[in-house]
């Protein structure tokens, strides 16, 4: 087999895994519908009355009155036409009522992830190549992040800037730019926190890991500058565990948005998600549900994607 | 192989001592180390593991351990490099002095390819991009690997240990050093390809006029291919002799001891003797002689002062009682 | 290398030196925290639903109530040491059902069938891109506010993460001599994985449940806070945060900040230890990390 084609199979089935995740997930987000203790058609009315036709509508988007099989491929005909049904408690489609909440949610989680990568690279890069108390003290500062939960970060920031200082809005989410960036500062920053805590353990791990490395001896024996050593050879030779862990932190900063959109009163995609769980509003919990599972496989495929083309050491033995 | 002419040493080591600070105090890992290497010479440093024969020619680099002391002095081709500043250091390690490690594979950088390791020492010297990729390539083809342009795309995994090991001293060689620092060059080698190695290390060092310092822990082999053998026990320098000197008639009895554990080509096939008990670090030493737990030949007399290098027939020994015609 | 050995070997020491104090400390709140749950009658000095709108949001510190007080007026102490039971005894479940179903599911799959191998972690793949927490709320959904769904669904959810630990060490301890020695004796497999292997897990597993306890404790008291958990008059430290989280914007935090805090310590504490049993499982294994 030639290295080429090793590398497309290698592709080709990594691609393949991913849609098989996202398949078997769907199953099971259709599947949570029909849990659901009584008629699924009541709990997707959620007591209201609606006409027949409305009802024959809901029968057939989600397959009612077929068999689990028959019924769940009907649901995903829907689903994969982008079709994701009618909230039961706005009587709107799906599609708006996330359409309308998306960006500010995108920008949270865009903004959160700046505030991650930039503390935690730092942070990380300061205690390579600081003292051993520095070391220390950021070790202890990113263990102290990474255990800090987002609704305790959250009273904190409140109670602190928002309340005590008053230099942070305490609700919503701006409008313009600026504004925007003024109100989700503190958001922003309530969910970074753990995130940037595991990414700067692990960078830390990783740069101490290389620093230790010969070639980084040897780079120092040939006279090449400090930045130079750190750029090229520890933070190039980290870029495997580094990449990683910021893909899966910046998944989870989708789901992480719930508890600080909630408490922040941000009409987002998280505060949507809580509020239609504790309605029971089935189409978007399964929609906001399977976009969550969406957005964890598309980033885990691309950043396993990424590495070797990153890093020939990370490249499996297939492709090389 | 020697020069005439007895020019200014590139590599001067005096006295030199260091220790790194430990859970109780200080731990000394050298004591008193001396060596001279001219250009067109080489210097082989001989020991076993943890002997502080890879701490003292990473000391003329400035490599020192974090928080170590030092004292005494190294001086590099008229630089002192124990009270060197960092400028002065990093072009030390630019343009007047180069090392190759032991294990190709660690010190090459696995991520990136042969050229970018190729043009990072040649730019650090101050050479231009252009100029340094067909530099790299020209140093490629001068250490013997085909298809030279090709290969500075291709990342060190795709090498075999012999050929990066001929990478990296192109990378040596790559900003024209007068002293070169070459660590155990051929211990991570097959056999085969040690040969190879050494005699391109050697001829280089010809051509250029190199000095050049050759640890490594076969003591047959620092015979063969040095004109000076250096022999170092536990951070202290035992004895110093020519090459052919040495594996004649060893001064010290830790030299004797090496020769002995080692099959030997042109010796009388005697059975090989292992040294006795292990080889010590300089924290670990006994007063007096750090050999004279392990000697067969040690008495009361040996446990009372280290031994200063003295010279014996072609040697200098630091024993009290050199050359084995004084052994039982 | 071998000329920095003395100088490694001196500065582990050292590091060994300050990990047990630490180590020590958060041993000793747990074991604090764990008393308190369990003797939270006998300490606790009001009922944690007596209110008394007269002594509402008094700060910490203030004569007869050491913590102060809530909105209503509930002693925070009180409503701290009785909430902790539940805050305690959901996570624990969580980790025991998935350490069980964990270690079954990554023994059968390091030790069974090819196929099953395959079934078992393709399943736990899949099962990773589920984060805990949106499968907590899909329970929650289904079967509505309370904490037995969200419980059954997190311990669903951590298992692959016990599935895989155990399966790989399992893989590893399974290629040593002694269990092919073993097999070689004509003892049958699962002998000598649940006699042999299983103990030899053992330490690893403990860490492993040490870092679930503390995203189990994470999550539930998350959907507690957001009111998705434990339903009134049930309380935990999730759910009083929540209640304290008006008091915020009058400017008094304490009776938020006060849980929030327990948490916090709670999880580090947790972590601390669960990180210490990881890193003496092996020394190889953090001399490579």
């Amino acid at each position: 087999m030639t290295v080429r084609a090793g590398t497309t199979r290698w592709v080709l089935g990594r691609l393949a895994g991913a849609s098989g995740t996202v398949v078997v997930a769907s199953v099971v987000v259709y599947a949570a519908l029909q849990l659901v203790p009584g008629d699924p058609l009541a709990t997707l009315t959620g007591g209201k009355r609606l006409t027949e036709s409305q009802l024959d509508v809901l029968r057939q988007t989600y397959g009612l009155d077929k068999g689990f099989v028959a019924g769940y491929l009907d649901w995903a005909g829907h689903v994969a036409r982008f079709d994701l049904g009618t909230s039961s408690v706005y009587q709107d489609s799906v599609n708006s009522l996330l359409a309308s909440r998306l960006p500010v949610s995108l920008a949270l989680i865009g903004y959160a992830a700046v505030v991650t990568v930039v503390l935690g690279l730092g942070v990380a890069v300061v205690s390579a190549v600081a003292g051993r108390r520095t070391a220390t003290l950021a070790t202890v500062l990113t263990s102290g992040a990474a255990a800090t939960p987002p609704f305790v970060a959250v009273i904190v920031l409140l109670a602190v800037f928002s309340v005590g200082l008053g230099w942070f809005p305490v609700t919503g989410a701006g409008s313009g730019f600026l504004d925007r960036v003024w109100h989700l500062t503190l958001p922003a920053v309530a969910m970074a926190i753990a995130a940037f805590g595991v990414l700067a353990r692990v960078g830390q791990a990783a740069f101490a890991d290389q620093l230790r490395r010969e070639h980084v001896e040897v780079a120092r024996s040939r006279g090449v500058g400090r930045a130079a050593v750190l750029r090229r050879h520890v933070v190039r030779n980290s870029l495997g565990p580094v990449v990683t862990v910021v893909g899966l932190l910046l998944a989870s900063l989708f789901v992480g948005t719930a508890v600080v959109e909630t408490a922040f009163g941000i009409n987002g995609i998280g505060a949507f998600l809580v509020s239609s769980v504790s309605r029971q509003d089935f189409p978007v919990v399964q929609a906001v549900s399977l976009l969550a599972v969406v957005v964890f496989v598309v980033i885990s495929t691309a950043v396993d994607l990424l590495l070797p083309v990153l890093d020939p050491q990370l490249r499996p033995a297939v492709t090389r | 192989m020697t020069t005439t002419v007895d020019p200014r040493p590139v590599l001067e080591v005096e006295g030199l001592s260091l220790s790194v600070p430990g859970h109780d105090g200080p731990v000394p890992l050298l004591a008193d180390v001396g060596l001279v290497v001219r250009p067109g010479e080489t210097v082989g440093l001989v020991g076993e593991s943890g002997s502080g024969k890879s701490l003292t020619i990473r000391t003329a680099l400035g490599l020192t351990p974090r928080r170590a002391r030092t004292a005494g002095r190294v001086t590099v081709d008229g630089l002192d490099v124990l009270s060197a500043g960092r400028g002065e250091l990093r072009e030390l390690r630019r343009h007047t002095a180069a090392m190759v490690f032991q294990d190709p594979r660690a010190s090459v950088n696995g991520s990136r390819t042969i050229g970018a390791h190729l043009v990072e020492g040649l730019r650090a010297g101050g050479v231009d991009r252009r100029q340094a990729r067909a530099r790299a390539v020209e140093l490629l083809e001068r250490v013997g690997i085909r298809e030279p342009a090709r290969a500075m795309r291709r990342h060190p995994g795709e090498f075999s240990g012999g050929m990066l090991q001929r990478v990296v001293i192109a990378g040596a060689l790559s900003t024209n050093p007068r002293l070169l620092l070459a660590d155990e060059p051929t211990t991570a080698l097959d056999v085969t390809t040690q040969a190879e190695v050494v005699s391109l290390l050697t001829s280089m060092q010809a051509e250029a006029g190199m000095g050049m310092v050759f640890v490594t822990h076969d003591l047959t082999l620092a015979a063969a291919v040095c004109d000076r053998v250096v022999v170092m026990y536990a951070g202290r320098v035992v004895e110093v002799a020519a090459g052919d000197e040495l594996f004649r008639s060893p001064a010290h009895p830790y030299t004797a001891a090496l020769l002995d554990a080692h099959p030997g080509l042109h010796g009388p096939r005697a059975a090989l003797r292992a040294v006795p008990g292990r080889p010590l670090a300089l924290a670990e030493t006994p007063s007096g002689c750090s050999f004279r737990d392990r000697c067969t030949e040690a008495d009361d007399a040996c446990a009372e002062e280290v031994p200063a290098l003295r010279r014996h027939g072609g040697s200098d020994a630091a024993c009290l009682r050199p050359g084995r015609e004084a052994w039982a | 290398m071998t000329l920095t050995v003395p100088a490694l070997r001196a500065r582990r020491v050292r590091r060994n030196r300050r990990g047990p104090v630490a180590v020590v400390g958060a041993a000793v709140f747990l074991a604090v925290v764990v008393v308190a749950a369990v003797a939270a009658p006998l300490l606790a000095p009001y009922s944690p639903d007596a209110t008394s709108l007269l002594d509402s949001l008094l700060p910490p510190g203030s004569p007869g109530h050491l913590l102060g007080t809530d909105s209503t007026g509930r002693d925070v102490l009180s409503r701290l040491l009785y909430g902790a039971r539940l805050s305690l005894l959901a996570p624990l479940g969580v980790v025991l059902a998935s350490t069980v179903l964990g270690v079954a599911v990554g023994l059968v799959a390091a030790r069974g069938p090819r196929w099953a191998d395959l079934l078992l972690s393709r399943t736990m793949d899949i099962a990773f891109a589920f984060p805990s927490l949106l499968l907590a709320m899909l329970a929650v959904a289904v079967f509505g506010a309370g904490l037995a769904a969200p419980m059954v669904a997190l311990s669903i959810a951590y298992t692959p993460f016990v599935g895989r630990v155990v399966r790989s060490l399992a893989v590893q301890e399974g290629s040593r001599a002694y269990v092919e020695s073993y097999a070689v004796m004509g003892f049958s497999t699962t002998w000598v994985t649940l006699r042999h292997l299983l103990p030899n897990l053992a330490p690893a597993l403990a860490a492993q449940a040490a870092l679930a306890f503390g995203y189990a404790l994470i999550d539930l008291a998350t959907l507690s806070f957001l009111g998705l958990g434990v339903r009134p008059p049930e309380s935990d430290w999730g759910s009083m945060i929540a209640q304290a989280q008006p008091a915020i914007l009058q400017g008094l935090p304490a009776s938020a900040i006060v849980p929030g805090v327990t948490v916090l310590l709670t999880v580090i504490a947790v972590n601390l230890l669960g990180e210490h049993l990881g890193s003496s499982v092996g020394r190889t294994d953090r001399e490579r990390a």
